[in-house]
């Protein structure tokens, strides 16, 4: 039987002291992903005797415009990355990804902080994070770390934070002029649904139509979300009127095997992402033409 | 493990409970506080079966544990009807014959009540999207989404003090 002591506390400082002199401590925020795991008596539930509910820290909650990057409390619910105008005005794929997840009652409890912890492969807000080069900042009680996101990230549901570390902040750089964005997500129906398959695309595209410093994030692809460097090479320096978008999408199937291997969901995947990747790009290609005539 | 002392507020009245550190705000809603409307489905915020309004926001009540919840306040269906007269939607759904086996319908309900009091006026996807994690195998959802629609702007829905 799972057995632990429930602690709350409205407190960072208080988090933290816990988090400091207990161990075996499991952090519990949205508890859209704990819960279930925990009525399945799911086997991805780590081994805890205390469980530690940060849920009502306020300062955790925050989201700001700081320089140049916009800053997101871990708290910060789904509901509110769609409808708060920081995130749908400076990061659109944002709102986009996070309108898919779940449900309306899911996305009310769910939060950012917690769908990156729990780090699923399928986990939505990870592609667009990654590709918006979000970094996360770890605070312990005698200090505080940040760490570019991809790089947290240490495997399917694993990331690299320590036991006595709470994540306190997802910061995210300003994307400058005439960068686009597109996230798609297949599903088996319309709501409630995990990602079979998900794609963040960001690219900039220059004066003369051509694309530069393009990041592409696949999810549900990989062991984990990551980027795909190859892919993002041979997007970039091609131009918005001559693009082969068949070699694109040759080449991020190859890159994504290349990761993965053979697998049985790989007849699907192959030719899927592929038809993500052009479609993103379609998409952005056909704003960006649209926005060169006006 | 512990016991937790819990004070949130349930339909208006404040309530002070010993909780179990496994104890979802389900549980105590129909364990405890005897509010036995709210049902019990898929027991993983998949079918909407147990969806209360906490904090004016529409959850799945077997996804929030109470230890969680202090200092809260929570609308349940019981709480819709005021002075013995039906809350409009409800007189709502019964009008368009949006019930039928009525398993579905408390959580339908309040998922409908949440959207109604931050968004008086709701356009049918913006209708859609506040039921779309209520699964109702019988109705089919037009009956539903039509009552719901009935009650636009209803200056009624607002006199729910929770």
């Amino acid at each position: 039987m799972i057995s632990y002591e429930f602690l709350t506390t409205r407190k960072i400082e208080e988090a933290l002291n816990y988090l400091d002199k207990l161990t075996k401590v499991h952090i519990l925020a949205g508890g859209t992903d704990f819960l279930v795991d925990l009525y399945k008596k799911s086997s991805r539930l780590p081994d805890f005797d205390y469980l530690l509910d940060i849920s009502n820290i306020s300062e955790l909650k925050i989201i700001n415009l700081n320089n140049n990057f916009i800053e997101i409390g871990p708290l910060v619910t789904h509901s509110r990355l769609i409808n708060e105008p920081l995130i749908k005005n400076n990061f659109p794929i944002i709102k986009e990804a996070a309108c898919t997840i779940g449900s309306t009652q899911i996305r009310n409890r769910g939060t950012i902080g917690g769908n990156i912890l729990n780090a699923s492969p399928a986990a939505d807000l990870l592609p667009p994070l990654i590709a918006l080069r979000a970094e996360v900042e770890l605070t312990f009680r005698k200090g505080k770390r940040v760490l570019p996101l991809e790089a947290f990230l240490a495997g399917p549901y694993k990331t690299k934070l320590q036991s006595n570390e709470l994540l306190t902040k997802i910061k995210i750089p300003l994307l400058g002029d005439n960068y686009y964005s597109d996230f798609k997500k297949i599903g088996r129906r319309k709501a409630l649904s995990i990602a079979r398959l998900s794609l963040a695309l960001i690219t900039k595209i220059n004066k003369e139509g051509i694309f530069q410093d393009t990041r592409v994030v696949p999810g549900s692809a990989t062991p984990y979300p990551q980027s795909l460097p190859e892919t993002e090479k041979a997007v970039n320096s091609k131009s918005i009127f001559n693009i082969d978008l068949e070699e694109i999408g040759k080449i991020i199937s190859k890159e994504m095997i290349s990761i993965t291997g053979e697998r049985w969901s790989t007849p699907y995947k192959e030719p899927t992402i592929a038809v993500l990747v052009k479609r993103a790009l379609k998409k952005i290609i056909g704003e960006a033409k649209i926005n060169k005539n006006e | 493990m512990n016991k937790i002392i819990v004070t949130f507020m349930v339909n208006g009245k404040e309530v002070t409970l010993k909780v179990s550190p496994k104890e979802r705000l389900l549980d105590t809603l129909r364990e405890q506080l005897k509010l036995t409307g709210t049902k019990e489905g898929c027991s993983v915020g998949e079918c909407g079966a147990c969806t209360v309004i906490l904090d004016e926001k529409a959850v799945s009540s077997c996804l929030v544990l109470t230890g969680q919840i202090g200092g809260s306040e929570v609308l349940t269906i019981e709480g819709l009807e005021t002075n013995g007269k039906l809350d409009p939607l409800q007189q709502a759904f019964i009008d368009y014959h949006a019930i039928q086996c009525g398993f579905c319908t408390p959580g339908m309900l309040m998922s409908a009540k949440a959207l109604l009091m931050h968004n008086p006026h709701p356009s049918r996807e913006e209708i859609k999207t506040a039921i779309e994690g209520n699964l109702c195998r019988c109705t089919g959802y037009e009956q539903i989404i039509q009552a719901i629609e009935y009650c636009q702007g209803d200056g009624s829905t607002d006199n729910i003090s929770i």
